[in-house]
């Protein structure tokens, strides 16, 4: 006989403090580590186009050990191997969660410099040529001018990372980290109640993702340069035109 | 009268072996307009880009108001090419800002005026293509014809000792060409020194000192337009004539 599903448990689950406590801990974990990956992928992207050698090849050794080295080996590493190495990392102040957010960051760094540096090169060169024109310096041209339109070319696939760091987060569970999944786990392991635990915990991912597309589109909206009520009023008549065919 | 503003001698330059300019010298006096005109791939788009330091030279050199400006290093060619106007074929507005942005960054960032008399140049600039309702407006929402006199505005305002156009109407729809052409000319009259590349041959007749004519990385002919147009002494530039007429 199938038990029919406890609504009762789900909402006590879902309404639980470790679930809560463990999907805050997955964002918090996920935005630090992109917001890292982002800091450490610029530099990376703009080496990879250096005229120096040298800078080039520490780029591609960095995105090749990053990139080859599963993400699951690369938080045992932080987490295990290095404090056995160095003993600075074996005091209170390393904790499972800043080392799920080293490795993380490291780990999307490698593919962030990839997306950064399609963005940068998808801006028209024409735009640097007129700064250069006006006696504008490169920095000035890459602050003001290229960077600005780069980010509208990078927020959707920025927005796919996001995506993955968060379901990546649960592999930190491995070291400890008690995250979203985690907590489901051991409530599925007292009560064997797979579906309402684990539907619970699918509940907070769904809403989460929600949350972040809806502030994707607000963010490409805001990265799109056309003034506001112009936009309106063009948008409104394109539906016009639509509507009247 | 007789000053000169901007001279090239014998400038030289090659793309992997290939020859495009094969010692062209140009001398251009203060209030002159020179119209260069040319078949395609004569090097006309790449002499005036060497002319706007935006090109490194094999060999030659430019001066303007009699100082030597070509290979300069990076941050002295940027301050002189502040000092000279450049307009662009597809014009090259900066895609994430306004109109009067557009015109307002180089005095900012190039010549550090504190932003409310930048704002109030600008606006005075833009006035004087004509566009001064379009201040707030971004490139996109602008017709050709427009984001070419915001281009034209964003290099007047650097007060530069000279002004280069490329190709400036070859971009735009017949209609829009003339709006264009009427602000050049307005230019000229007030006495702007001016290198232009154009197959405009009523405005080259119209407004032009003396005209070019540019064939396989060399100027063969120059002439006041009258005589370039009624009697010009070189075969090249008689079929030249015959085609684009």
């Amino acid at each position: 006989m199938v038990a029919s599903f406890d609504t009762h448990l789900f909402w006590e689950v879902l309404r639980s403090e470790p679930y809560w406590r463990g999907a805050l801990l997955a964002i918090a974990l996920t935005c630090a580590s992109l917001g890292a990956a982002c800091l450490l992928g610029f530099p990376l992207a703009l080496g990879r186009a250096s005229r120096q050698p040298a800078v080039r090849f520490v780029v591609f050794l960095y995105s090749w050990f990053f990139r080859a080295t599963p993400t699951l080996l690369l938080l045992i590493i932080v987490w295990d191997v290095i404090p056995q190495q160095f003993t600075v990392f074996t005091h209170n102040w390393f904790t499972p969660f800043l080392a799920a957010f080293i490795a993380l960051s490291l780990n999307e760094a490698a593919y962030m410099a990839e997306i950064i540096r399609a963005g940068l090169l998808a801006v028209d060169p024409g735009q640097e040529l007129a700064g250069r024109a006006l006696g504008m310096r490169r920095w000035q041209i890459l602050r003001r001018v290229v960077v600005p339109q780069a980010v509208r070319i990078v927020i959707p696939p920025t927005g796919n990372e996001f995506i993955t760091l968060l379901k990546l987060t649960s592999l930190a569970s491995v070291i400890s980290v008690h995250e979203l999944l985690t907590a489901a786990n051991e409530q599925a392991s007292i009560s064997f109640s797979y579906r309402e635990v684990y539907g619970a915990a699918l509940v907070y991912y769904l809403v989460i993702v929600s949350v972040l597309m809806f502030l994707q589109s607000r963010l490409e909206r805001r990265f799109t340069f056309r003034s506001r009520s112009r936009g309106r009023t063009a948008v409104g008549l394109a539906a016009a035109a639509h509507d009247a065919r | 009268m007789n000053e000169t503003v901007l001279r090239a001698e014998g400038v030289r330059k090659s793309y992997d072996g290939l020859p495009v300019l094969q010692g062209v010298s140009l001398e251009v006096g203060r209030g002159e307009v020179k119209v260069i005109i040319g078949p395609s791939g004569s090097g006309k788009s790449t002499f005036l880009r060497a002319l706007a330091l935006l090109e490194p030279v094999d060999a030659g050199e430019v001066y303007l108001e009699g100082e030597q400006v070509s290979g300069l290093k990076e941050k002295q060619l940027a301050a002189h090419r502040s000092e000279i106007g450049m307009v662009f074929q597809r014009f090259n507005l900066f895609q994430n800002m306004t109109a009067l942005g557009n015109v307002m960054v180089a005095l900012r960032d190039v010549r550090r005026v504190p932003r409310q008399e930048a704002r109030a140049r600008a606006l005075e600039f833009l006035a004087r293509v004509g566009l001064r309702d379009k201040a707030e407006n971004y490139p996109e929402e602008l017709s050709g014809g427009q984001q070419q006199r915001v281009a034209i505005a964003r290099a007047l305002v650097m007060r530069p000792k000279a002004m280069l156009f490329d190709e400036p109407t070859s971009a735009l729809d017949v209609e829009l060409v003339r709006e264009v052409l009427d602000v050049m000319e307005s230019l000229a009259r007030d006495g702007m020194t001016m290198v232009v590349v154009s197959h405009e041959l009523r405005f080259a007749h119209h407004v032009a000192s003396s005209i070019l004519m540019m064939d396989e990385g060399k100027i063969i002919e120059e002439a006041p337009p009258e005589q370039f147009f009624s009697a010009p002494s070189q075969e090249r530039t008689k079929r030249f004539l015959a085609l684009v007429e």
